[in-house]
């Protein structure tokens, strides 16, 4: 066996050094334009594959070539894949990149190979931003679970519960904290006290054992209010009051859609703002990808207030998200519709 | 066991997964061509596999003494949340490395001390310290960090992560001279017959005068130690550190280790050069789905069918009567 390791680590040692470094050649030449996409790649999200798919059918419609790598919501890989999108040559990335600690690493890397960014939802220097104004989105959300709770409660409820997704940072900071501002507007004399976050990870599933120990430790709250990131993170403050056998007073309202709609919505949500989030690609590619193909780049527009392209929030009540198509309809649907064609302008009930 | 060249070759330990590299290798070459061995390539994945192959290389000390340390993916996150917080506060590189090996050092102590003084369950154990240590993290970068996160980029340091040697990146050369050494340690010397005695046979270990308790936590201490260091790493490529740093990177650690011939539930199976070429070949595979852009959600496929692999292949060796 001692011979069989050593023979191994011989055999390894060449690869690792490079059996064939002579052989330096980086990605293949190429004429076609070629779009890089980073998707989410988290497992929690059907919307993050769907983001990919938009994208490939884009570039597939105007001739491009298109690669698709997965993020997996890990900050590493994020830094690999930027490896990978240099090295086979892609003129410009799209990134969503749900980790935004590496994103000044991801910027220096594809900022130094002189690749055009685009960074959906989660400004960075340097990457044109395109998505949402989050906290816009969220304080809309806070406004109009604020009528509710205002016309249920009479502004007070028992606690009013965050579902935080922290790895999404400054992201979580503006929709969460967002749509607590947009509930004070309403509810202004909430005391400090009521207001309880847990830790959600903007997944249901796996921000269900935290929101269940929030929940035990405040066994006599009843009528209770739920904001967070996104939808996966109050249903997770949802499902542990359902298994709790405490759900007949609790009411949220989410944020991205991915769970407002079809034929299993949770009725204690009570609403949702709508970003379309599988649609990006068609503000990407209408405000800078074409630009950029066609050889005139916009100028770079990084910054979430003034954004190379801006996604309008769409927020609804679960009663009109009824009305909305479900997502593969929506993706079919949009790839059906007049180039430059949103999911907003097709699908929001309340433009 | 008779020696017998041609067994050993197709169904050893390290041996196995030599020949799963070489298949990986081929068929790389096959799908995507030479651009598969460039330069380019070789030093993407490798920046990519520093991290994992160094913990996993010191985590595997404690899967051979026989203790599965859960603990290392979140002492990477711990390790990186304390050295970003010593650099953004002033402190040198060289000091604040030195402080945070020091205190993952102490948290792999109070592993030892659980599993080793009061015979505590490893798994419930490290579990437990996994847990704890993701807390502390959380708390530091909310501390320190704006919105979640902890933004320590080290021009010094980013550069020292990004020198070449050979067209290679010097840390993944560094990472496997680490790995080689450790190997040598594990199958030449006294001190990893020790260990591997201690993982495979507790009571047979004592009898023969060999201090399992003593083995047990220089191991523990070898696997916080790595993991500490990887954090330092960690920080010095990406240039920051997130709350989740290091969340889940003890799955993606041991999947490999277990291709690689490790046992979790046996100690004394394995070694060093088996466990880095267990990530080898997963970060192979992946480079080819990659290269080939392949959806890349069957990459999690792919991963679970080596290690089901390992796991036929551990069985065609016998398992423990291999061993």
């Amino acid at each position: 066996m001692n011979h069989l390791s050593l023979r191994a680590l011989a055999l390894s040692a060449p690869l690792a050094l490079g059996i064939a470094i002579a052989s330096t050649g980086s990605g293949m030449a190429q004429d076609t334009f070629k779009v890089g996409m980073a998707v989410g790649g988290m497992e929690c999200c059907e919307w993050m594959k769907s983001q990919g798919d938009v994208a490939r059918a884009l570039a597939a419609q105007r001739g491009w070539d298109y690669y698709e790598l997965s993020n997996k919501g890990d900050a590493p890989t994020a830094l690999k894949n930027a490896g990978l999108f240099i090295q086979e040559d892609v003129d410009v990335v799209i990134q969503f990149n749900g980790q935004p600690s590496v994103n000044p690493a991801l910027a220096q890397r594809f900022g130094s190979a002189g690749v055009p960014v685009i960074t959906y939802d989660i400004a960075e220097e340097g990457m044109y931003f395109v998505g949402i104004d989050n906290l816009a989105a969220g304080l809309a959300g806070g406004e109009a679970l604020g009528q509710i709770v205002k016309e249920k409660w009479n502004c007070e409820p028992d606690l009013v519960i965050s579902a935080e997704g922290a790895g999404a940072g400054i992201v979580n900071t503006w929709r969460t904290g967002g749509m607590r501002d947009g509930l004070k507007r309403v509810c202004p004399d909430i005391p400090e006290e009521k207001w309880v976050s847990f830790e959600s990870v903007g997944q249901a599933t796996v921000g269900l054992p935290a929101a269940r120990d929030l929940l035990a430790a405040h066994p006599n709250a009843k009528r209770m209010a739920v904001v967070g990131l996104n939808d996966g993170g109050v249903l997770a403050a949802i499902n542990a009051a359902e298994q709790l056998g405490r759900a007949d007073e609790i009411i949220g309202w989410g944020q991205d859609g991915a769970f407002i709609t079809g034929p299993n919505v949770n009725p204690h949500l009570a609403g949702s703002v709508f970003y379309f989030l599988e649609g990006y690609a068609v503000y990407a590619f209408r405000d800078v990808i074409d630009h950029i193909a066609s050889g005139n780049p916009p100028p770079v527009k990084h910054d979430a207030g003034d954004p190379a392209s801006r996604v309008q929030p769409c927020p609804v009540s679960a009663e009109q998200a009824q009305n909305v198509p479900g997502l593969q309809e929506r993706v079919a649907m949009l790839l059906e519709a007049p180039a430059g064609t949103t999911a907003y302008d097709l699908f929001c009930p309340n433009k | 066991m008779a020696h017998r060249p041609a067994r050993d070759l197709l169904t050893g330990p390290v041996a196995s997964i030599t020949l799963a590299l070489v298949v990986v290798i081929t068929v790389g070459l096959f799908s995507v061509g030479p651009r598969f061995l460039s330069a380019s390539n070789i030093s993407i994945i490798g920046q990519f596999l520093a991290i994992p192959i160094l913990v996993g290389t010191c985590a595997g000390f404690a899967l051979l003494a026989g203790v599965v340390d859960l603990s290392i993916g979140s002492m990477v996150g711990v390790s990186a949340a304390i050295f970003g917080t010593l650099l953004i506060n002033g402190w040198d590189v060289l000091p604040a490395a030195a402080a945070t090996l020091v205190v993952c050092l102490a948290f792999g102590g109070l592993n030892a001390i659980a599993i080793v003084g009061f015979g505590a369950d490893a798994i419930a154990a490290t579990l437990g310290m996994l847990t704890a240590l993701r807390g502390i993290t959380y708390v530091v970068v909310e501390h320190w960090g704006v919105s979640g996160s902890l933004m320590a980029f080290h021009p010094g340091l980013f550069t020292f992560m990004n020198l070449s040697l050979w067209s290679l990146p010097l840390i993944f050369i560094l990472v496997l001279l680490v790995a080689a050494v450790a190997t040598l340690v594990v199958i030449k010397t006294r001190i990893g017959r020790h260990l591997k005695a201690a993982g495979g046979d507790e009571r047979a270990a004592s009898r023969a005068g060999i201090s399992v308790p003593r083995v047990r936590t220089t191991a523990l201490l070898i696997s916080a130690f790595g993991a500490g260091l990887a954090g330092i790493i960690f920080v010095g490529q990406i240039g920051a550190v997130s709350r989740l740093t290091g969340f889940g990177l003890e799955f993606q650690v041991y999947a490999a280790l277990m291709i690689g011939g490790y046992s979790i539930l046996r100690g004394g199976v394995g070694n060093p050069a088996g466990g880095a070429l267990g990530f080898l070949v997963i970060a192979g595979a992946t480079n080819i789905l990659d290269l080939n852009a392949i959806n890349p959600y069957y990459v999690n496929i792919v991963i679970g069918l080596l290690l089901l692999a390992a796991v036929w292949l551990d069985r065609l060796r016998g398992g423990d009567s291999y061993e």
